[in-house]
């Protein structure tokens, strides 16, 4: 599906170069769900951020479906961005102005889709997600967990290819991030491509596989013994 | 300390702040300005200390045309008020003239020296009584002789230097008036102040006047007023006005009665007190200039309306960022301050910014000072800084600002609940509870940037209209000037006509009374035809000689021109004449008589077509233009295009070689008539230089709003980036919550702007109508304004990387 060959990504400060990532290879298949996993300032965010095209790396080449996006401009870029992936914050980046249906709607809105096939999507996703009595909240009412409940629904609304997810339940209590945990592997097995970061061991157990970022560079890559669910 | 927190916090909002003093030191600069205008108009004649008991006799007349106001008295009038009205203490005879001045040349045979008469200035024949009511200063003379006898005068101070180098030189000197009237200097008084209604360069004793009456149009006859012929009284206090008034009705009333055609008085005398002079609408004066009380209201209401939109945008800044100082308020709160206490530190806050933005408004109204000759009459030499009267202004300025601007925010931000404030959830529901109030005062804001741009164009359209239109003569290429009428100099007129003839520059010569439109009128009751009764309003009169219609272009509707004469033989009317008096062809009415005055069978030999015999704010009226030479004393010269300065300097040589003691001053004709719509120039100009000013506060406002509603939404920004909004769609979005504002204001302002406009020209008699593409100017020059500075915003935001402004720390 997707893979970065010798991907460089730096930060020049005055006189100072700060490596971010230093030669990333990585090739990932459909239907894979990776964790990333690495300290705080490993790189993690920022190769995410890649990967999903809101960044872009200082040298390497990024193929996604055979497409070299590391050619592409800003615009072509973010067409494929929009079209297929997803993606889940740590802090959920709700729009507070706006009602968790219309958080939910909006990127139907930028994709240009129809007013009743939108309201299907979403009636859908709220019955899947349960939230369908918060639908006419705002993200202030709503639990750290529900707020994140409706990240993902947003992230997944437009049936993304790729669904990327950096430390979805950073924010959240143990049992709320379970939820999200769960659902994320439900959506794996329905066989939806995820990268997700983390720092908890029980989270990365969802995965298929895990990868070990140490100061920029790719210290280990293997699967995932699961645990015995 | 507390002063430390605020400039820090200063520094960190480094744009807000700017923004605020940017915009309250350009609105202080405006209402510094007007100030200055409206505290100079209202200052005029107070350097007179009896200012308050000082009055003018008027004259009101009625006719079937309304009543209508002059301040002339007659002659016999004049004798009969000191006897009359007992409550005025003193008296003063005047009357009006312009002389030229010359001081005459030696036997041994150096030349006269001529002297052109400084604009504005005046003379007056008077008596000594003008000095016990009016107080001058006197240099070298005595009050109460140097005006009593004939051939005697006193000059002012600036006059006397000009005339003979130094005031000392000039006592007892001899001067000579019109190239006739010799006259002694009996005493030198200091210059009067320019805000001062009585502009006197010379005062020239009663007898002087009684000497040379027919210079002077000395005229002893209760028929005759002379808006020229003034009398000036004192009352012994104040609160007589009305008995005084009572007292003087009396005067002239059996004269005016058998005088007039229905044999009831049509006139009777009332007072104007010096405190109205300046500020009348009705009545002139000798400076030629009056403004209106309501003319200074409007100003003063522009002053407040500026400052307002200013203060506006510092309560709409200080509110929109109340949610970033919610913390700190919550904080405090916690920490047990009272709201007492928060409303001080805030109200400090923006005394801070007033005390700032006035440092500036100061600085940029001194800057502009010069600019101020362009809406008003107010020198740039006039004390401005020096006066105490400024200095209170800005102390009370800083307070208002304060108040005006601070009171609000500091409200609201103490208001804030500890809890909620700390929470920072502030406004977090739908852009907040308070936002309909920022954008009420946007929304003003723009209501009055537009009314402004509406008034601008309406007013230049308006002079737009008077400028190119057809007025019914030419006023271009000609040139005037006055020449003295006296026997002597009249004799030499042909000589002068044909001097000027061979300059291969002039194509006419014209001798009269006055071009086509001037500010001059000469009125008489009239009959038509002679044997009628007189008709029941006066008939505007014109003498000129058979050149004119040549000179000026003008053009006939039937018949021809009257036939060269000295005396008052035939006579053109124009069209306006015959609409009035019933007639419908225009060549019914050639051959017919009318009778003027007292002197019937005038010939009527042609009539003219209708031509703007006065400025465009009057209809055009029955006029009749016929012979008198000895009344000309205007000259219009009608040149051929090509160097004008060389034909101006061609008719001079002429003028001097055959009037060589006579005073040359020449004009072009179509400047003296662009001089008729200072007053709407000006009035343009203010609207123009607000109107900037307004769109300019309007716009750093919404800049400023935008920059941080762009700020306060980068998050918002970001996330719908990575949901796959565009640029265009980013930007519309920010944009679109204050396009809407400006067209909201649109809606507001355009109905208020038509609706003043519209009453603004219906002072003109000849007017454009308001056209439907003004309003949208108007609203697209706002319109365009706002999106450019919120686009400079909105842009940058939609532009930032999300990735930056989602990254959480
Ligand atoms: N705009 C930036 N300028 C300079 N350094 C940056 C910038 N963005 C990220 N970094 C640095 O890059 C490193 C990696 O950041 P990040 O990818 O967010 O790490 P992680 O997500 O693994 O904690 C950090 O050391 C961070 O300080
Ligand atoms: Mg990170």
């Amino acid at each position: 599906m997707l893979s970065i060959k010798n991907i460089e990504r730096f930060y020049k400060t005055g006189p100072l170069t700060t490596w971010v990532l230093r030669d990333i290879n990585l090739k990932v298949s459909e239907g894979e769900f990776v964790t990333i996993m690495g300290p705080s300032g490993s790189g993690k965010s920022t190769l995410l951020n890649i990967l999903g095209m809101l960044d872009q790396p200082d040298a390497g080449e990024y193929l996604f479906f055979d497409e070299p996006v590391h050619r592409f401009n800003e615009k072509r870029r973010s067409e494929l961005h929009k079209h297929y992936i997803g993606f889940v914050f740590q802090a959920y980046h709700l729009i507070d102005e706006l009602t968790v249906y219309e958080n939910i709607e909006t990127p139907l809105l930028y994709r240009g889709i129809k007013s009743a096939e939108r309201k299907a999507m979403i009636a859908d996703v709220l019955d899947r997600f349960n939230m369908v009595a918060k639908k006419d909240l705002f993200p202030a009412q709503l639990s750290g967990g529900q707020q994140q409940l409706v990240g993902v629904a947003r992230a997944i609304i437009g049936k993304p290819k790729l669904l990327l997810a950096d430390e979805p339940t950073g924010n959240l209590h143990s049992s709320q991030g379970e939820t999200i945990m769960e659902l994320f592997a439900q959506l794996h097995r329905e066989g939806m491509t995820i990268i997700q970061v983390t720092h908890n061991e029980k989270n990365a157990q969802y995965g298929t596989r895990l990868i070990q970022l140490e100061d920029g560079f790719v210290r280990d890559d293997a699967g995932v013994a699961r645990l015995n669910v | 300390m507390q002063f430390k927190f605020i400039l820090r916090s200063m520094a960190r909002n480094k744009v807000y702040a700017g923004i605020n003093i940017l915009g309250l030191g350009l609105g202080i600069a405006a209402v510094l300005l007007i100030f200055q205008v409206v505290r100079y108009e209202l200052g005029y004649n107070k350097n007179f200390s009896r200012y308050d008991r000082i009055v003018r006799v008027v004259t009101q007349s009625q006719s079937s045309e309304g009543e209508s106001w002059n301040p002339c008295v007659p002659i016999p009038a004049m004798f009969a008020i000191p006897d009359a009205v007992p409550e005025l203490t003193q008296v003063a005879r005047m009357r009006e003239f312009w002389p030229s001045i010359s001081v005459p040349g030696a036997e041994d045979g150096t030349p006269p020296k001529k002297f052109l008469r400084k604009d504005p200035s005046v003379a007056f024949f008077t008596e000594p009584s003008f000095f016990e009511i009016f107080d001058l200063e006197w240099l070298a003379g005595d009050p109460k002789t140097a005006l009593r006898d004939e051939g005697s005068v006193v000059i002012i101070r600036s006059e006397a230097e000009r005339f003979f180098g130094s005031w000392q030189a000039a006592m007892n000197e001899t001067l000579v008036l019109d190239n006739v009237a010799r006259v002694t200097v009996r005493g030198v008084v200091e210059d009067l102040p320019p805000d001062c209604d009585l502009p006197i360069n010379m005062l020239a004793s009663w007898p002087t006047y009684i000497a040379q009456q027919a210079l002077y149009y000395y005229d002893d006859n209760w028929g005759s007023c002379n808006s020229s012929n003034q009398v000036f009284g004192l009352l012994a206090d104040a609160s007589q006005l009305g008995a005084a008034e009572r007292s003087l009705a009396k005067v002239g009333e059996k004269q005016y009665a058998e005088n007039s055609s229905t044999g009831k008085a049509d006139k009777t005398h009332r007072l104007q007190p010096m405190s109205d002079l300046h500020f009348s609408d009705k009545l002139n004066n000798s400076a030629f200039r009056t403004i209106t009380k309501g003319r200074l209201k409007v100003l003063s209401f522009i002053a407040l309306l500026i400052l307002g939109m200013a203060c506006f945008n510092f309560i709409n800044l200080s509110t929109a960022m109340a949610s970033q100082r919610a913390k700190e308020i919550g904080v405090r709160k916690t920490l047990g301050v009272g709201r007492g206490q928060l409303l001080r530190q805030f109200l400090g806050e923006t005394a801070v910014v007033s005390v700032l933005s006035v440092a500036l408004g100061v600085a940029v109204a001194r800057l502009c000072l010069p600019l101020l000759k362009h809406i008003s009459d107010v020198p740039v030499e006039a004390p401005f800084l020096s006066l105490p009267q400024t200095w209170a202004f800005l102390v009370f300025v800083t307070i208002a600002v304060t108040l005006l601007a601070g009171f609000y925010p500091a409200v609201v931000l103490a208001g804030f609940e500890p809890a909620g404030a700390l929470k920072n959830s502030v406004g977090a529901v739908r852009g907040g509870h308070r936002a309909w109030v920022r954008q009420s005062l946007v929304v003003l804001q723009f209501s009055i940037a537009i009314a402004f741009i509406v008034g601008t164009i309406i007013t230049l359209s308006q002079l737009h209209f008077i400028r190119t239109k057809d007025l019914g003569f030419d006023q271009n290429l000609i040139y005037t000037f006055y020449y003295n009428n006296d026997s002597l100099s009249v004799a030499k007129l042909n000589t002068l006509k044909n001097r000027l003839l061979q300059a291969p520059e002039v194509e006419a010569v014209s001798y009269n009374t006055d071009p086509p439109s001037s500010g001059n009128s000469w009125m008489s009751n009239f009959a038509f035809p002679s044997n009628a009764e007189d008709a029941d309003f006066a008939l505007q009169i014109k003498y000129a000689d058979t050149d004119y219609p040549k000179t000026f272009g003008l053009r006939m509707a039937a018949g021809k021109w009257y036939d060269p004469s000295d005396t008052m033989k035939q006579a053109v009317v124009n069209e306006a004449f015959l609409r009035k008096m019933g007639v419908e062809k225009p060549e019914d009415a050639i051959g017919e008589d009318l009778k003027l005055g007292g002197r019937a069978g005038i010939i009527i030999t042609g009539v003219v077509q209708d031509f703007h015999a006065f400025s465009v704010h009057q209809p055009i009226a029955p006029l009749m233009i016929s012979t008198q030479r000895d009344y000309y004393y205007n000259a219009a010269v009608k040149v051929n295009p090509g160097d004008m300065a060389a034909a101006a300097r061609a008719i001079e040589s002429a003028f001097d070689e055959v009037y060589p003691e006579q005073v040359f001053e020449g004009h072009w004709y179509d400047e003296t008539i662009a001089r008729f719509y200072e007053d709407e120039n000006r009035f343009a100009n203010a609207c123009k230089g607000f109107g900037v000013l307004a769109i300019f506060i309007a716009c750093i406002g919404l800049f400023g709003l935008s920059s941080h509603a762009a700020a306060r939404r980068a998050k918002e920004i970001g996330i719908r980036k990575v949901l796959g909004a565009g640029t265009a769609g980013i930007t519309a979005l920010l944009a679109r919550d204050f396009i809407k504002l400006v067209l909201v204001a649109f809606v507001l302002a355009a109905p208020a702007g038509w609706y003043f406009m519209n009453r603004w020209l219906q002072d003109f008699a000849y007017r454009i109508d308001i056209q439907w593409w003004v309003f949208v100017v108007a609203g697209a020059v706002a319109l365009v304004g706002a999106t450019l500075v919120v686009a400079l915003q909105t842009v940058r935001a939609a532009l930032a990387d999300p990735v930056e402004s989602l990254r959480s720390e």
